[in-house]
């Protein structure tokens, strides 16, 4: 079995070379590679330094784009489970065998790391776990399952879902959609819990001001998603 | 109309023209794209040369002024082609994606294999 951690990084200068030796630690079994969307810090320098595996995409894509090259990545060399983590460090990479370990005992196509399962660790502030309830409802109503994080970046797929996602992939706030988009395929999404931290360095890509924004997006794509054929 | 409108209006669409025709040339501007203008310079040229077509027009359409029908119609073209262009543009963005993201692997790819090369050295 072939595993990859795909680390999708966006000026994460501060946190990047910890997530990876992290990963290269707690999670031995997995190869990874980051990719570096074009950071305008020195991201780019550390990874090349410390000899990282990295794809260095020459003009941003956004997060979308990014975590898509990983898939694409992993359907070109063959890999058989595919697993997102954020280059900020939220993501704590000792679930990963976990995680993957249960994917195969249960068959599952996508399995979610989700903070909401036993409540602990970090649990996001106030305002955002609104959203993301509001996002689990909205979810559930159009599709009947329960998806306790559909926001988790931490996510792992087989390989029929790496070989759809590269093909396919949301542009911005991917998240919530792609679940959806798995959903409707009949695939079967489980979730695991995980504990989160908060984000060791850089800043989270939905600001305030941003939030409306995403709000409305993410519900238009995820009706669209439904009604798509 | 006073004939010196009509004719100065008639200058301005044939140089108008004129230069939409030298930019397909000189492949500034792709022909696809520039047939719709193609079809305005004819139509307000048409009208120009027969302004009672004007007229006519609106009172079969029920429309009082004439030169509302006008503005209407201008203004239902401009949106048409703006909508076109956010199409193209969404279309191109994807392209676009998928163009970074191979070159982004072909660049990794190159790179380990000098690196393979360099280690049997």
């Amino acid at each position: 079995m072939k595993k990859l951690i795909i680390i999708p990084a966006y000026n994460e200068q501060e946190s990047i070379k910890k997530t990876v030796e992290d990963i290269m630690e707690k999670a031995p079994h997995f190869d990874y590679i980051v990719i570096n969307d074009c950071s305008t810090d020195k991201t780019k320098e550390i990874c090349e330094t410390e000899e990282f595996n990295v794809i260095h995409l020459p003009v941003n894509l956004g997060i979308g784009g990014a975590v898509q090259t990983g898939y694409l990545y992993a359907a070109r060399n063959g890999y058989d489970i595919a697993v997102q983590v954020d280059g900020d460090g939220q993501h704590d990479p000792q679930f990963l065998s976990k995680m993957a370990d249960y994917m195969e005992a249960e068959h599952a196509d996508m399995v979610i790391g989700s903070r909401f399962i036993d409540k602990e660790g970090f649990q996001s502030s106030g305002a955002r776990r609104v959203g993301i309830k509001y996002f689990t409802m909205l979810i559930k109503l159009l599709t009947g399952t329960k998806i306790t994080d559909p926001t988790s970046g931490l996510r792992m797929v087989n390989r029929e879902i790496i070989e759809f996602f590269a093909e396919e992939y949301p542009k911005d706030y991917p998240e919530p959609e792609s679940v959806v988009a798995i959903l409707r395929r009949k695939k079967k999404v489980l979730e695991i819990p995980v504990i989160m931290r908060e984000r060791s360095g850089g800043v989270s890509s939905i600001s305030m001001k941003k939030s409306v924004y995403y709000m409305i997006k993410v519900s238009l794509a995820i009706l669209i998603e439904r009604i798509r054929k | 109309m006073d004939i010196k409108i009509q004719l100065i209006v008639a200058v301005i669409i044939v140089i108008a023209m004129g230069i939409v025709v030298m930019m397909i040339k000189n492949k500034q501007l792709e022909l696809r794209y520039a047939l719709s203008w193609f079809a305005l310079g004819v139509g307000i040229l048409i009208l120009d040369c027969f302004p009672d077509l004007i007229t006519e027009l609106a009172n079969m359409m029920g429309i009082g002024t004439p030169i509302n029908m006008l503005f209407f119609f201008g203004f239902c073209f401009s949106l048409m082609v703006i909508f076109v262009l956010t199409v193209v543009v969404s279309k191109l963005t994807v392209k676009v994606k998928r163009l970074t993201q191979e070159i982004a692997m072909f660049e990794e790819e190159m790179k380990k294999k000098l690196q393979a090369k360099e280690d049997c050295k």
